[in-house]
């Protein structure tokens, strides 16, 4: 019986694949779209996750007869990436999809590909150069929103340290003013040690070590990336009492969300922050752009911001996000692995194996984006020039203020 | 009879001993004293400064530098320096991580299987260094970047694996006390520090590093030594990151990035001189405590990272130079006396 359902569901699916490529059959023939995925770095899961999803969807029906994706990883110097641009630009490329290492360093080489009527979409990470088209979650409010809900979970009251990322790093600047501009409101917060994780498990956990050892009088952590590494360290500390931690999406953190013996000795949080999926939704927008089935003018787009509480996380059985599952049981994917792949509107055609291996997920194929992009506010020097900055930019989006200052 | 002549054999085997040892072992004594002097002094800044508790995790993290140091190590005593480091760690953190998963047996072959290929392809430096007499730096340089690729190719930067619990227990308190590791660093340095001042090879590899050429007449093997040199700092790299899996339950590419300059640091901080030929173990394990004390509570002030920054390395200035040689004498009255 199973069998028979799995048959007709490929069944199915195959004839909606062939129904959709059809049109496309003739163009294809013509000629493939040429797509570049310029990376920087690949050392890190994030970046390999990014652009497996990448790959995942361009060998997704129909595109995998539209498309011949490159890779290219350029290395961590902006010069590096941009003269890898420039040669994408040579090659004849119709879009370059990238993670950009710079957000100003790359500007050259982008408009000169621009003139040449290249499609540039950058995920995650934004450039100023207005021609090219951003995407990223940067400006969906997280770090004010994480903020707002560690402040409601202390219940305005509290000793805390704040696990920050890269000294100098753009981003780590714009998340610390954002957590800053909700916990001076309360003057009950207290901040009792700022370290840098440098956004991976490891140095997050040996700092939060350093620190707990220090400060056992600890109410609260905000983390970022790398928050596995805050709850190792507080396991490991000894103490029978956990505090509440809110972190980005790694699998480990979630799991320990709902793990009872932690949620018993005090443990809460909330999951949030930088999605996988940005790279996946940046693919086929740029698609869509591509295929002249969508007219995009936007230079900044935001992707929605995840926000997963402890009632809202479900542990995945197979390999597919189905019933709203947003975990996987540990063991199954590194620790660190970072679970938002899957967005029920923007990516449902990605599966688990899309973000480990880059494989399409058996069956599916690409289905269309909501009309509708969202705006994404300016940022001066992250992703616009000469512009000024929204005053609510630290506006509260998600989480609302539950305490009073 | 017997007791004299017992006397006298271990008299006989003292003696050849570098005449730098005494001053190399009031060093690394005077580091660790320092590092006791630092946290006890940090008391008033705080609760939980100065405890026991504070005391155990800055051991724990710093057990990974004493082990990466060992290796740096042997490689500097006989003149070298390996800038592989960082890249055995994340190989080795690697390997752990694939091959050592939760059944509790697979410690038994996995951590030798993970120090005899790290050690291997170290080993490879040292022909490099011994045979082709290419210039250590570039030698190890070479060589970590080809490791490091290696690793990057075959994982795709994505590293698999399975946590194990019996690593993970390494670095928990228990109802016996601390955690085990801190036991671990405790035979480890007698360990290291026996095997370089009480051992034939140990002797080798001072007489080694204080002059080839000496060392060479006296018949010792020393391309032999020098590839056994190699050999050991990488295996003590990718003993560091098994122990780093065990610490963090997972493997990264970066993991051994972070080990490189304080695994150098500690080496010299601990007296060891970077033209090799001097110094031993338990002065870099005082190099390892003291710099991971100092950064535990610098980073624990609620100052500023530039600031922080500033400090660590004013603090450090200052004991290498009370550390040096002539502030070391003109702590023995007797000695300075009998100079001037």
């Amino acid at each position: 019986m199973r069998l028979l359902t799995k048959l007709a569901c490929s069944l199915a699916a195959l004839a909606v694949a062939t129904g959709l490529a059809l049109p496309d059959a003739a163009q294809a023939q013509d000629k493939k779209f040429k797509i570049y995925l310029s990376m920087s770095y690949s050392g890190n899961a994030w970046q390999t996750e990014t652009s497996n999803l990448v790959k995942a969807l361009a060998a997704t029906p129909p595109y995998d007869k539209m498309v011949e994706l490159k890779t290219v990883i350029s290395g961590i110097d902006p010069q590096a990436q941009a003269s890898a641009y420039e040669s994408m630009i040579s090659n004849g490329a119709d879009a370059i999809i990238s993670f950009p290492i710079s957000a100003t360093a790359l500007n050259r080489s982008i408009k000169r590909g621009c003139k040449k009527g290249v499609l540039f979409f950058m995920y995650s990470g934004t450039v100023t150069e207005p021609c090219a088209h951003n995407v990223s979650y940067i400006t969906a409010g997280f770090s004010q929103n994480t903020a707002q809900a560690l402040v409601n979970m202390l219940h305005g009251k509290g000793n805390i340290l704040l696990d920050r990322g890269v000294p100098g790093n753009s981003v780590d600047k714009q998340n610390y003013q954002g957590a800053m501009s909700v916990f001076s409101k309360y003057p009950n917060i207290k901040i009792l040690q700022e370290y840098y994780g440098m956004w991976n498990d490891q140095t997050t956990q040996q700092e939060t070590a350093k620190a707990l050892a220090s400060h056992p009088d600890v109410d609260g952590i905000w983390g970022q990336n790398g928050e596995g590494g805050i709850l190792k360290a507080m396991l490991a500390s000894g103490q029978q009492k956990l505090v509440p931690v809110t972190g980005e999406n790694g699998n480990f953190f979630r799991l320990a969300l709902i793990n009872p013996d932690y949620v018993k000795r005090g443990l809460t949080g909330v999951s949030s922050g930088d999605p996988i999926a940005t790279s996946a939704y940046a693919f086929k927008l740029m698609m869509e752009v591509l295929t002249k089935k969508r007219t995009l003018t936007l230079h900044n787009i935001q992707y929605p911001l995840p926000w997963v509480t402890p009632a809202q996380i479900k542990v995945c059985t197979g390999d597919t996000f189905v019933g709203g599952c947003n975990v996987f049981p540990a063991g199954k994917v590194p620790d660190s692995f970072n679970t938002e792949i899957f967005n029920p509107t923007l990516t449902p055609e990605v599966s688990l194996n899309s973000a480990l291996n880059g494989t399409p997920t058996p069956g599916a194929t690409i289905q269309p984006l909501p009309a509708e992009v969202t705006p994404a506010p300016n940022l001066p020097g992250i992703n616009c020039e000469k512009c000024k900055a929204p005053a609510d930019i630290y506006k509260l989006t998600v989480e609302q203020p539950t305490v009073q200052p | 009879m017997a007791e004299t002549s017992a006397s006298t054999e271990i008299a006989v085997r003292l003696r050849p001993l570098p005449t730098g040892i005494e001053r190399e072992l009031r060093t690394a004594v005077l580091l660790l004293l320092l590092a006791v002097v630092i946290v006890l002094a940090s008391r008033f800044l705080g609760p939980g400064f100065g405890t026991l508790r504070q005391i155990q995790a800055i051991l724990v993290i710093a057990s990974f530098t004493m082990v990466a140091s060992f290796g740096q190590q042997m490689v500097i005593l006989i003149g070298g320096l390996d800038l592989s480091v960082g890249s055995f760690v994340t190989l080795g953190g690697i390997l752990a991580f694939a091959w050592i998963g939760p059944n509790g047996w697979s410690l038994v072959w996995g951590i030798p299987a993970v120090l005899i290929v790290t050690g291997a392809i170290g080993a490879l430096s040292g022909v490099g260094v011994a045979f082709l007499r290419i210039p250590p730096f570039i030698m190890t340089l070479a060589m970590g970047i080809i490791v490091y690729g290696v690793v990057l190719g075959v994982t795709g930067g994505l590293p698999r694996g399975h946590a194990s619990p019996a690593l993970g227990w390494l670095f928990h308190p228990n109802r016996l006390g601390p955690p085990p590791v801190i036991y671990l660093m405790i035979l480890f340095t007698i360990f290291g520090t026996l095997l370089q001042t009480r051992t034939a090879f140990g002797r080798k590899v001072y007489a080694l590093g204080s002059s080839p050429r000496a060392a060479y007449v006296a018949a010792i093997p020393v391309r032999g030594l020098t590839v056994a040199c190699y050999a050991i700092g990488a295996a003590a790299g990718g003993a560091t990151g098994i122990m780093v899996v065990g610490y963090v339950g997972g493997a990264t590419l970066m993991m051994g990035q972070s080990y490189l300059l304080p695994s150098i640091a500690a080496v010299v901080v601990g007296g060891t001189a970077i033209t090799g030929g001097r110094g031993i173990f338990l002065g870099a394990v005082g190099g390892a405590v003291l710099l991971t004390a100092l950064s535990t509570i610098i980073s624990s002030l609620g100052i500023a990272e530039g600031w922080r920054n500033i400090i660590y390395g004013v603090v450090i200035l200052i004991a290498l130079i009370l550390l040096r040689d002539g502030i070391g004498l003109w702590l023995r009255p007797g000695r300075r006396r009998a100079q001037s």
